[in-house]
């Protein structure tokens, strides 16, 4: 009896133990679950990692720093390893979940998605910036400039600087949706007007040596190399341009090939990759580099430290990348909480399609502010042309918009 | 002319790097016919190590480059000890699948280390300006690479020839029962086919990995990419892989260099080893220096 009566009363103390936890979570505020889904390991982690850590760092500074009052965000970030089927897994189970904004990565997986997207009728801002995301697709929100405005932006810098008659200009293709991507669009404005010469496409493999190819391309004339890849098949060639003595050494030098390339090509890895062949390398990118002092380069690096980050990852723009997308969603909620509304899936895909105007977003981490509206998915227009100087990324001029993007879209 | 000559040149380069990639392959084919699917992994692991002990440890890389061979050969001797000795006697496929799973180990292993998802690059230890003759440059790094193919793939065809051991794993690829009849150790054999596999996997690792840059993605699908190289060389043929090795090379290089970006061609260099592999192979199935076994019922 006495036993029976000591078992009753623990579990009556479990459960008044259970309770005023539930009662001090509640009162703790409401939680919005988000997801992320990326390769944190596999092919791009490279970038995917640092990413990653951008993300979870900034969600956990708001929900410390109260930015949603009491509120906080929880956003579950999980591996894909680059491979869409595991990515449908993880969206599938995160809607299963109830998450009321989702955070996607690569080209492939946003583009197999797409339909899953429109059917669940959720926001989604991938870390892939390809234009083709953009089509048939509501949900879909690209943080900042596609590949083919940065390639066309690349293009209309080399029309403008070049001196002489057209210039002779290369791509640099990786062989994927995501590398091919602005091809077609830089060709549409290439016959729209804008004043360059594709002398050739060339879509790279793991090469070893691309002396056939540079040489092949001096041989042609090309003036210009812009590529749309990642780092590694870029410092490549950049060295064994260096070997062959073919790199300008300033913007468009006679004689010899102006390197240039889109987001995912340049950055400090790139440099360590590179070493010195890597010296004028021009690339365009929509984020503040940290190799720049400024405001927000000052706190990116901060937010880095308060989270232990090391060196690397806090001075990566893939980091700085991550920290946006997760501003962009912090900022949305907020606006949905402001406005006195639910923050569910479409009361926050409503507001990032305010997003424009007077109601424009300003992350630290960008050269520009963040645009949207139904009719405009691509979120920072301006583009900053960066150039490699004495180890570093500098700025070359102020932020730029592409001219031959709006006339082709 | 002398652009004919770069592209010969690269092409030598970049084959003779090829054929000591698929060397380690060969290496164990030869001894046990497994072809090892996890051949990537380790040229990964031993480019890593090479730049853990620089880097980290601060050893001069000539030393790291010396110790990384030495513990991929225990490493590669401890996977086969681990996970392939049980499997003597067992079908090649059951093998052969073990390799896979093996490979998916390593990669899992390889991903819990920054080396599975960050870029990495060895310290600059040659001179940066190239080699330059009658208009054909080579720098530095492929020279080394070259020079250091050579002499490895020079001591394990004299090794096979010549040394005791080496003449028991070609006896044990050949027949493993009539081996063990003459008091050849099976199980011993395969473990040193593994280390020395190992061995010129991690050679392989560095000078790939200072050509390339140290990415894990890169260095492991070295293990794929030379595959034509080892069907065209024979699988168990070490002067196969060499010949082998430049003959892709070489063709790389002058479909890069003479077709891609002419007649509406492009990417030919990646497709056209392929192409003669397959018009190679319709005229010698066991590739150019494998042996054509002959089996009486």
């Amino acid at each position: 009896m006495k036993t029976k009566k000591s078992l009753f009363l623990n579990a009556l103390l479990i459960l008044v133990i259970m309770f005023a936890f539930t009662a001090s979570a509640n009162a703790g505020g409401k939680v919005y679950k988000l997801g992320l889904s990326l390769a944190i390991t596999g092919p791009t982690s490279d970038a995917g990692n640092p990413y990653s850590k951008g993300v979870e760092d900034y969600f956990k500074f708001a929900n410390e720093t109260k930015i949603l009052g009491e509120d906080t965000i929880d956003c579950t970030i999980r591996d894909d390893q680059y491979k869409t089927d595991i990515t449908k897994r993880n969206f599938e189970d995160y809607m299963d979940q109830g998450i009321v904004l989702y955070l996607n990565y690569s080209t492939g997986s946003t583009l197999g998605l797409k339909k899953d997207f429109e059917e669940e009728k959720i926001a989604v801002i991938p870390a892939s910036f390809h234009r083709g995301n953009l089509e048939n697709s509501n949900y879909i929100f690209l943080p900042v400039a596609s590949y083919s405005e940065q390639v066309i932006s690349l293009g209309e810098y080399v029309a403008n600087n070049h001196k002489g008659s057209k210039a002779k200009v290369a791509l640099f293709l990786h062989p994927s949706a995501f590398g091919r991507g602005p091809l077609a669009d830089t060709e549409a404005a290439v016959k729209a007007g804008l004043n360059i010469e594709i002398v050739e496409v060339v879509e790279h493999g793991k090469d070893l040596d691309n002396t056939a190819m540079l040489t092949r391309l001096m041989s042609k004339g090309v003036q210009y190399v812009i590529s749309q890849t990642v780092q590694s098949p870029v410092a490549t060639m950049l060295k064994d341009a260096h070997r062959l003595g073919l790199i300008a050494s300033s913007f468009g030098e006679e004689g010899k090939i102006t390197f240039l390339g889109a987001h995912y090509t340049g950055g400090n890895d790139l440099i360590a990759l590179a070493a010195e062949a890597s010296e004028n390398y021009f690339w365009v990118c929509s984020y503040n580099l940290t190799s720049e002092n400024n405001e927000g380069t000052k706190q990116q690096l901060a937010l880095a430290k308060l989270y232990g980050r090391d060196e690397k990852a806090a001075n990566s723009h893939n980091y700085a990348n991550g920290i946006m997308v997760a501003q962009v969603s912090t900022e949305a909620i907020r606006r949905v909480k402001a406005a006195g509304l639910e923050v569910n899936k479409a009361n926050i895909y409503k507001m990032l399609n305010g997003m424009n105007g007077a109601n424009a977003y300003h992350p630290y981490t960008t050269v520009g502010p963040v645009t949207y509206s139904p009719t405009d998915h691509a979120g920072v227009d301006m583009l900053q042309i960066y150039a490699v100087k004495n180890g570093a990324f500098k700025k070359v001029g102020v932020p730029i918009q592409s001219e031959y993007m709006k006339k082709i879209q | 002319m002398s652009y004919f000559f770069q592209i010969v040149v690269s092409g030598i380069v970049v084959g003779s790097i090829y054929a000591l990639a698929a060397l380690g392959m060969v290496l164990i084919y030869k001894s046990s016919r497994v072809l090892n699917i996890a051949h990537g992994q380790i040229i990964a692991a031993g480019a890593f190590i090479t730049y853990f002990l620089t880097v980290s440890i601060g050893m001069p890389i000539f030393f790291s480059f010396i110790a990384s061979m030495i513990i991929t050969f225990f490493l590669a001797m401890s996977v086969e000890r681990i996970f392939l000795r049980r499997l003597i006697g067992e079908p090649i496929i059951s093998v052969i699948m073990v390799t896979i799973g093996l490979g998916s180990i390593l990669d899992g292993l390889i991903y819990l280390t920054p080396f599975g998802s960050e870029n990495f690059s060895f310290p600059a230890f040659l001179p940066q300006e190239p080699l330059s003759l009658g208009g054909v440059s080579i720098s530095w790094t492929q020279l080394v690479g070259v020079i250091i193919t050579f002499i490895l793939i020079g001591l394990f065809s004299w090794f096979f020839k010549k040394s005791t051991i080496g003449i028991s794993m070609r006896a044990v690829s050949d027949d493993q029962f009539a081996s063990m009849s003459v008091g050849i150790s099976v199980p011993k054999v395969f473990g040193l086919a593994w280390a020395t596999a190992g061995l010129s996997a991690a050679a392989a690792g560095c000078i790939i990995g200072n050509i390339t840059g140290l990415n894990f993605d890169t260095l492991h699908a070295f293990g794929i990419i030379v595959f034509p190289v080892i069907i065209l060389g024979g699988l168990d043929s070490i002067l196969g892989a060499v010949v082998a090795g430049i003959i892709m090379g070489l063709i790389q290089q002058f479909a890069s260099g003479y077709l891609d970006g002419n007649f509406g061609l492009n990417g030919t260099g990646d497709v056209m080893p392929y192409i003669i592999l397959l018009i190679i192979l319709l005229f010698k199935p066991h590739g150019l220096f494998g042996i054509h076994e002959i089996e009486r019922v």
